[in-house]
């Protein structure tokens, strides 16, 4: 492992990514277009954009699911993209990922305990008791008892599976997450305990974040940095004050335009002044 | 309880500014809708009255198994096996919807209340073009010829934002995208002049941007035409943007009917208040915790005999009565129809 | 789509290769000697081993797989032994009486599956849905050959509603002229009414009950199909705009389950076949059921051969056909995003 501080963990650098369509993949359809990006240990880099920006493709890229045309994807020192298979399988006991929709990462027909395990027997973590206390440790730090994980999946809300999804991920110890609109199909008030759980799990593990997220509130909440994917490009990054607060480009200000109840506010603030502006909530 | 002054309308004069007092056009008193699984009875709608009025813009709000979409669902007699209405009754004008047969209901359908769905991508049948949809629209409630129809469907698509629309009606539905399919689905609820449009969920589905566009066409299409708004929602910020008026719907149940203004100025139950912390401001959000709701919603099979909120609640979560009397709807001095045994009028006093 | 054409023509011919290929090993490693069948119990064993040389039989596999396909390009089929015809005429004067009794079987199983399935899910009570439930369980689980000789004995023996196994017209009934070999198609044509009548009354129970099989498996799949259409948002939709039970029923429920009905043609293709074969030996039907169950006991391979291949490249067509269809119909295959 590295023991630089200040190099990146995962370094990306124009990453390009192109689908063929039509007859004898005539016709390419540019997905990811020079997209670069750095994201360092112990930070969380928010990929903001909306539907066909590319930010899926490139937690895809990352997580070595798909074939990038080309560019660098390095992580901790080594290029991603030149590994073989086996060792890329190797790599990825260290890069996990958390899915938008708990319930299809999750196999109905097993308890919670086992699909926790599950990693662990995948990449060879050998001792029954090795593991258990393993996943025993990693449920408590997501708030599920070992009672509860002898239970199976449909028993729990969405929330709760949320958080076995996150377990199941941290049960390996990685050092790069990558959580692909993790709250995105949560209510509210449960949205909030799961970002505050992945806060606090950031915090004590010294966990890095490559969080994939459309939603803008929640994306300057959680990040030290953010990118805003745009066509396959990022159109903009910084840090999130940075580009919150000093929006440059035209798309991000669209972005943050839309968001509704920003939009009336920022109306309202036009129209009438600080009066107005006084009286929000 | 009595029916006629259950839940009046809040604070009308607050809401509905400079629109005289008028009959609603939507009134519904104790509507009550369960599904009847094997396994339990699910209590979606539990005693729910609202009164509606021309150009009012009023937002259900809850979350997911809160009851909201089986309530929208229950006002058009839509309500999918095994759900059944028990109870309660809606009246459109002076016609009471509930309990009509099929051929009743359907000249309703469409004609007076108009709905727009969640999932666009789902909602248009796959195998028609946008044309014979439309024009099926028009004539089940229009005598009219299919020329005429689509003549008329045409205006209205271009009346949505579909460019081309004498081309682009011919088209089907997978060629064109989520948004612009809504605006489809928006052009064909309001096809046949609907006094009331119910949107369950209208921009869910879709991109913020999207989302944005979509919103400031059903707001303006509320404008022109006057038609009275019920937004079927879980977000908040849409909420502030569109509705004149809200009720926040938890297990079932509007614990709390007010004006938009008074909800985010002052939200009087706990369960709102908890609800607006919770909501991030893209503008002022810094990393750290955010307010978040303990626990998770209740089961709605089960019927308890207090507040549903009560085990989540920061002031019921210990108190006695919170957890044995089911907390009955009582009006604030500001005019809120609250569900709490504790709510106040003064802001703070509720948290 | 042309290019989606030639890969379904491309497999479509190699699944009839393979199935050439198949039929031909799979009788010969089958026990028992053809040679020793033709010949007779009372053949010597010399006599055997000339007739064998002179079927070609002790050539090796390759060889005669080659003799075969290459007189079969020739359009010659081979030469039945037990009937002392060639395949070719035997196939040409039986394969009518199949085909008529294979389009009726067809017809009846499609029209009484859409229309119990139909029936089961529009209504609003419980007991069609159930009915039909067990209907099509009973039909799928009982052998057809079991049935056919039930129905003939309680039907045509005991009750006399229908003739009995004397083949696709009653001793002495007037013969239509040959047109298209399809006796109730030629009678009409011909204006012969009574012959139509009787050739009628001698089709419907061996349709039926080679229906049977079919029907079960049409109706639960037409039926699943419909009751997934209908939880779809767009049944809702078309409901919210104002559309009644029916027509939401047969203008946005209905059509998307016929088209889920097409990719089972194929299917339901093998099913009839299966159960032609043992119900026209049962009902003396001089179609290619009856030839290939005596073909089969006689161990007369050439004819085997022959239907196993027929049957293939008509399964291939079949199925190819349903594609194409199936493609033409969805425009979401057929006409391209926007």
């Amino acid at each position: 492992m590295s023991n630089v501080a200040t190099a990146p963990l995962l370094r990306v650098a124009n990453l390009n990514k192109s689908y063929g369509t039509g007859l004898g993949s005539r016709n390419r359809t540019q997905i990811l277009r020079d997209v670069s990006f750095e994201l360092r240990r112990g930070q969380t880099l928010g990929l903001v954009g909306e539907s066909g920006s590319g930010k899926s493709t490139t937690a895809a890229c990352v997580m070595g699911l798909t074939a990038v045309d080309s560019g660098l994807i390095e992580f901790d020192g080594v290029d991603l993209t030149s590994l073989s298979k086996p060792e890329m399988r190797r790599m990825r006991k260290r890069i996990q990922m958390v899915f938008q929709d708990p319930n299809g990462s999750l196999d109905p027909r097993f308890t919670v305990a086992d699909l926790v395990e599950e990693p662990l027997i995948i990449h060879g973590v050998s001792g029954t008791a090795e593991r258990s206390r393993r996943v025993e440790e990693v449920l408590d730090r997501v708030g599920i008892t070992l009672k509860q994980a002898q239970r199976y999946p449909f028993a729990f809300s969405g929330g709760q599976r949320q958080r076995i999804a996150i377990a199941r991920a941290l049960v390996l110890n990685p050092d790069l997450v990558v959580l692909d609109e993790p709250v995105s199909a949560l209510d509210v008030s449960i949205q909030a305990q799961v970002l505050n759980l992945l806060s606090d799990l950031q915090d004590e593990l010294g966990l890095t974040y490559l969080f994939i997220v459309h939603d803008l509130a929640v994306a300057r909440l959680m990040s030290h940095h953010i990118a805003v994917m745009n066509s396959g490009q990022i159109v903009e990054a910084g840090t999130s004050a940075d580009v919150f607060d000093n929006t440059t480009h035209p798309y991000t200000r669209a972005l943050l335009d839309a968001v509704p109840g920003a939009r009336r506010r920022a109306k309202a603030l036009a129209a009438a002044g600080t009066a107005v502006a006084m009286e929000g909530k | 309880m009595s029916h006629t002054n259950a839940l009046p309308f809040p604070s009308r004069s607050m809401a509905r500014d400079g629109i005289p007092d008028q009959a609603p056009v939507l009134s519904v008193n104790g509507l009550t809708t369960s599904f009847y699984t094997a396994s339990g009875t699910v209590h979606a709608v539990r005693d729910v009255s609202f009164d509606l009025y021309k150009r009012q813009r009023l937002a259900i709000v809850g979350e997911s198994g809160s009851g909201k979409s089986a309530l929208a669902m229950s006002l058009v007699g839509l309500v999918p096996p095994p759900g059944r209405i028990v109870g309660g009754s809606v009246k459109l004008g002076g016609t009471e919807l509930v309990g009509l047969d099929d051929a009743g209901i359907s000249k309703i359908r469409g004609r007076d209340i108009g709905l727009v769905f969640q999932d666009p991508m789902a909602a248009l049948d796959p195998l028609k073009t946008i044309g014979t949809q439309f024009v099926e629209t028009i004539r089940v409630h229009q005598d009219v010829s299919a020329k005429v129809a689509r003549r008329m469907a045409c205006e209205l698509l271009a009346e949505v934002g579909v460019n081309d629309p004498g081309r682009r009606i011919a088209d089907y539905p997978h060629q064109y995208s989520g948004g612009m399919r809504q605006r489809v689905l928006i052009a064909m609820a309001i096809a046949n002049d609907p006094a009331v449009v119910i949107a369950d969920e209208p921009t869910t589905a879709l991109d913020v941007t999207t989302q944005a566009q979509v919103l400031d066409l059903l707001a303006k299409i509320c404008d022109e035409r006057g038609n009275a708004l019920v937004m079927i929602t879980h977000n908040l910020g849409i909420v502030e943007e569109l509705c004149d008026s809200v009720n926040v719907m938890y297990a079932g149940r509007f614990v709390e009917s007010s004006s938009t203004r008074s909800l985010f100025g002052a939200p009087a139950h706990p369960y709102s208040k908890a609800l607006l912390d919770c909501v991030i401001d893209p503008a002022t959000a810094k990393r750290g915790a955010l307010p978040a709701i303990p626990g998770s919603p209740p089961d709605l099979s089960v019927d308890e005999p207090g507040c549903p909120f009560v085990s989540r609640c920061p002031i019921g979560r210990d108190e006695l009565r919170c957890a044995t009397e089911r907390p009955e709807a009582r009006t604030l001095a500001g005019g809120a129809v609250v569900r709490c045994h504790f709510a106040s009028d003064t802001p703070g006093d509720a948290a | 789509m042309i290019s989606t054409i030639f890969k379904r023509l491309g497999v479509a011919l190699a699944t009839v290769f393979g199935a050439s290929i198949f039929a031909f090993i799979l009788l010969r490693k089958i026990p028992g000697d053809p040679a020793r069948a033709i010949a007779g119990d009372a053949a010597t064993d010399d006599a055997i081993a000339a007739l064998r040389k002179s079927m070609g039989l002790d050539d090796n596999l390759f060889v005669q797989y080659g003799n075969y396909m290459g007189s079969l390009l020739r359009g010659d089929f081979g030469f039945s032994y037990s009937t002392g015809n060639s395949v070719g005429s035997l196939l040409a004067q039986r394969l009518p009486a199949t085909i008529e009794l294979g389009l009726l079987s067809v017809i009846i199983a499609i029209v009484a599956a859409v229309l119990a399935a139909s029936i089961a899910v529009y209504s609003r009570r419980r007991w069609p849905d159930r009915l039909l439930r067990i209907a099509s369980s009973l039909a799928m689980g009982s052998p057809p050959f079991w049935i056919a000789l039930l129905a003939l004995l309680v039907l045509s023996i005991q009750l006399g509603i229908f003739p009995g196994p004397e083949g696709r017209l009653s001793p002495g009934t007037l013969r239509p002229p040959n047109v298209t070999g399809m006796f109730t198609v030629d009678a009409l044509l011909a204006g012969q009414w009574g012959t139509f009548a009787n050739a009628g009354w001698h089709l419907i129970l061996p349709a039926t009950i080679i229906a049977l099989g079919p029907f079960a498996f049409l109706s639960r799949l037409y039926r699943n199909q419909l009751r997934g259409t209908l939880r779809e948002t767009f049944v809702t939709v078309a409901q919210s705009h104002g559309l009644r039970r029916f027509p939401v029923y047969s203008r946005h429920v209905a059509p998307h389950g016929l088209l889920a009905l097409l990719p089972a043609a194929s299917l339901l293709f093998a099913d009839l076949l299966a159960g032609s074969l043992l119900v026209e030996k049962v009902f003396g039907w001089p179609g290619i059921g009856s030839m290939t169950a005596d073909a089969i006991i006689q161990k007369d391979f050439a004819v085997v051969q022959a239907v196993l291949l027929l049957a293939a490249i008509l399964y291939v067509v079949v199925s190819l056909v349903a594609d194409l269809i199936m493609t033409a119909a969805d425009p979401r295959t057929r006409v391209g995003a926007r």
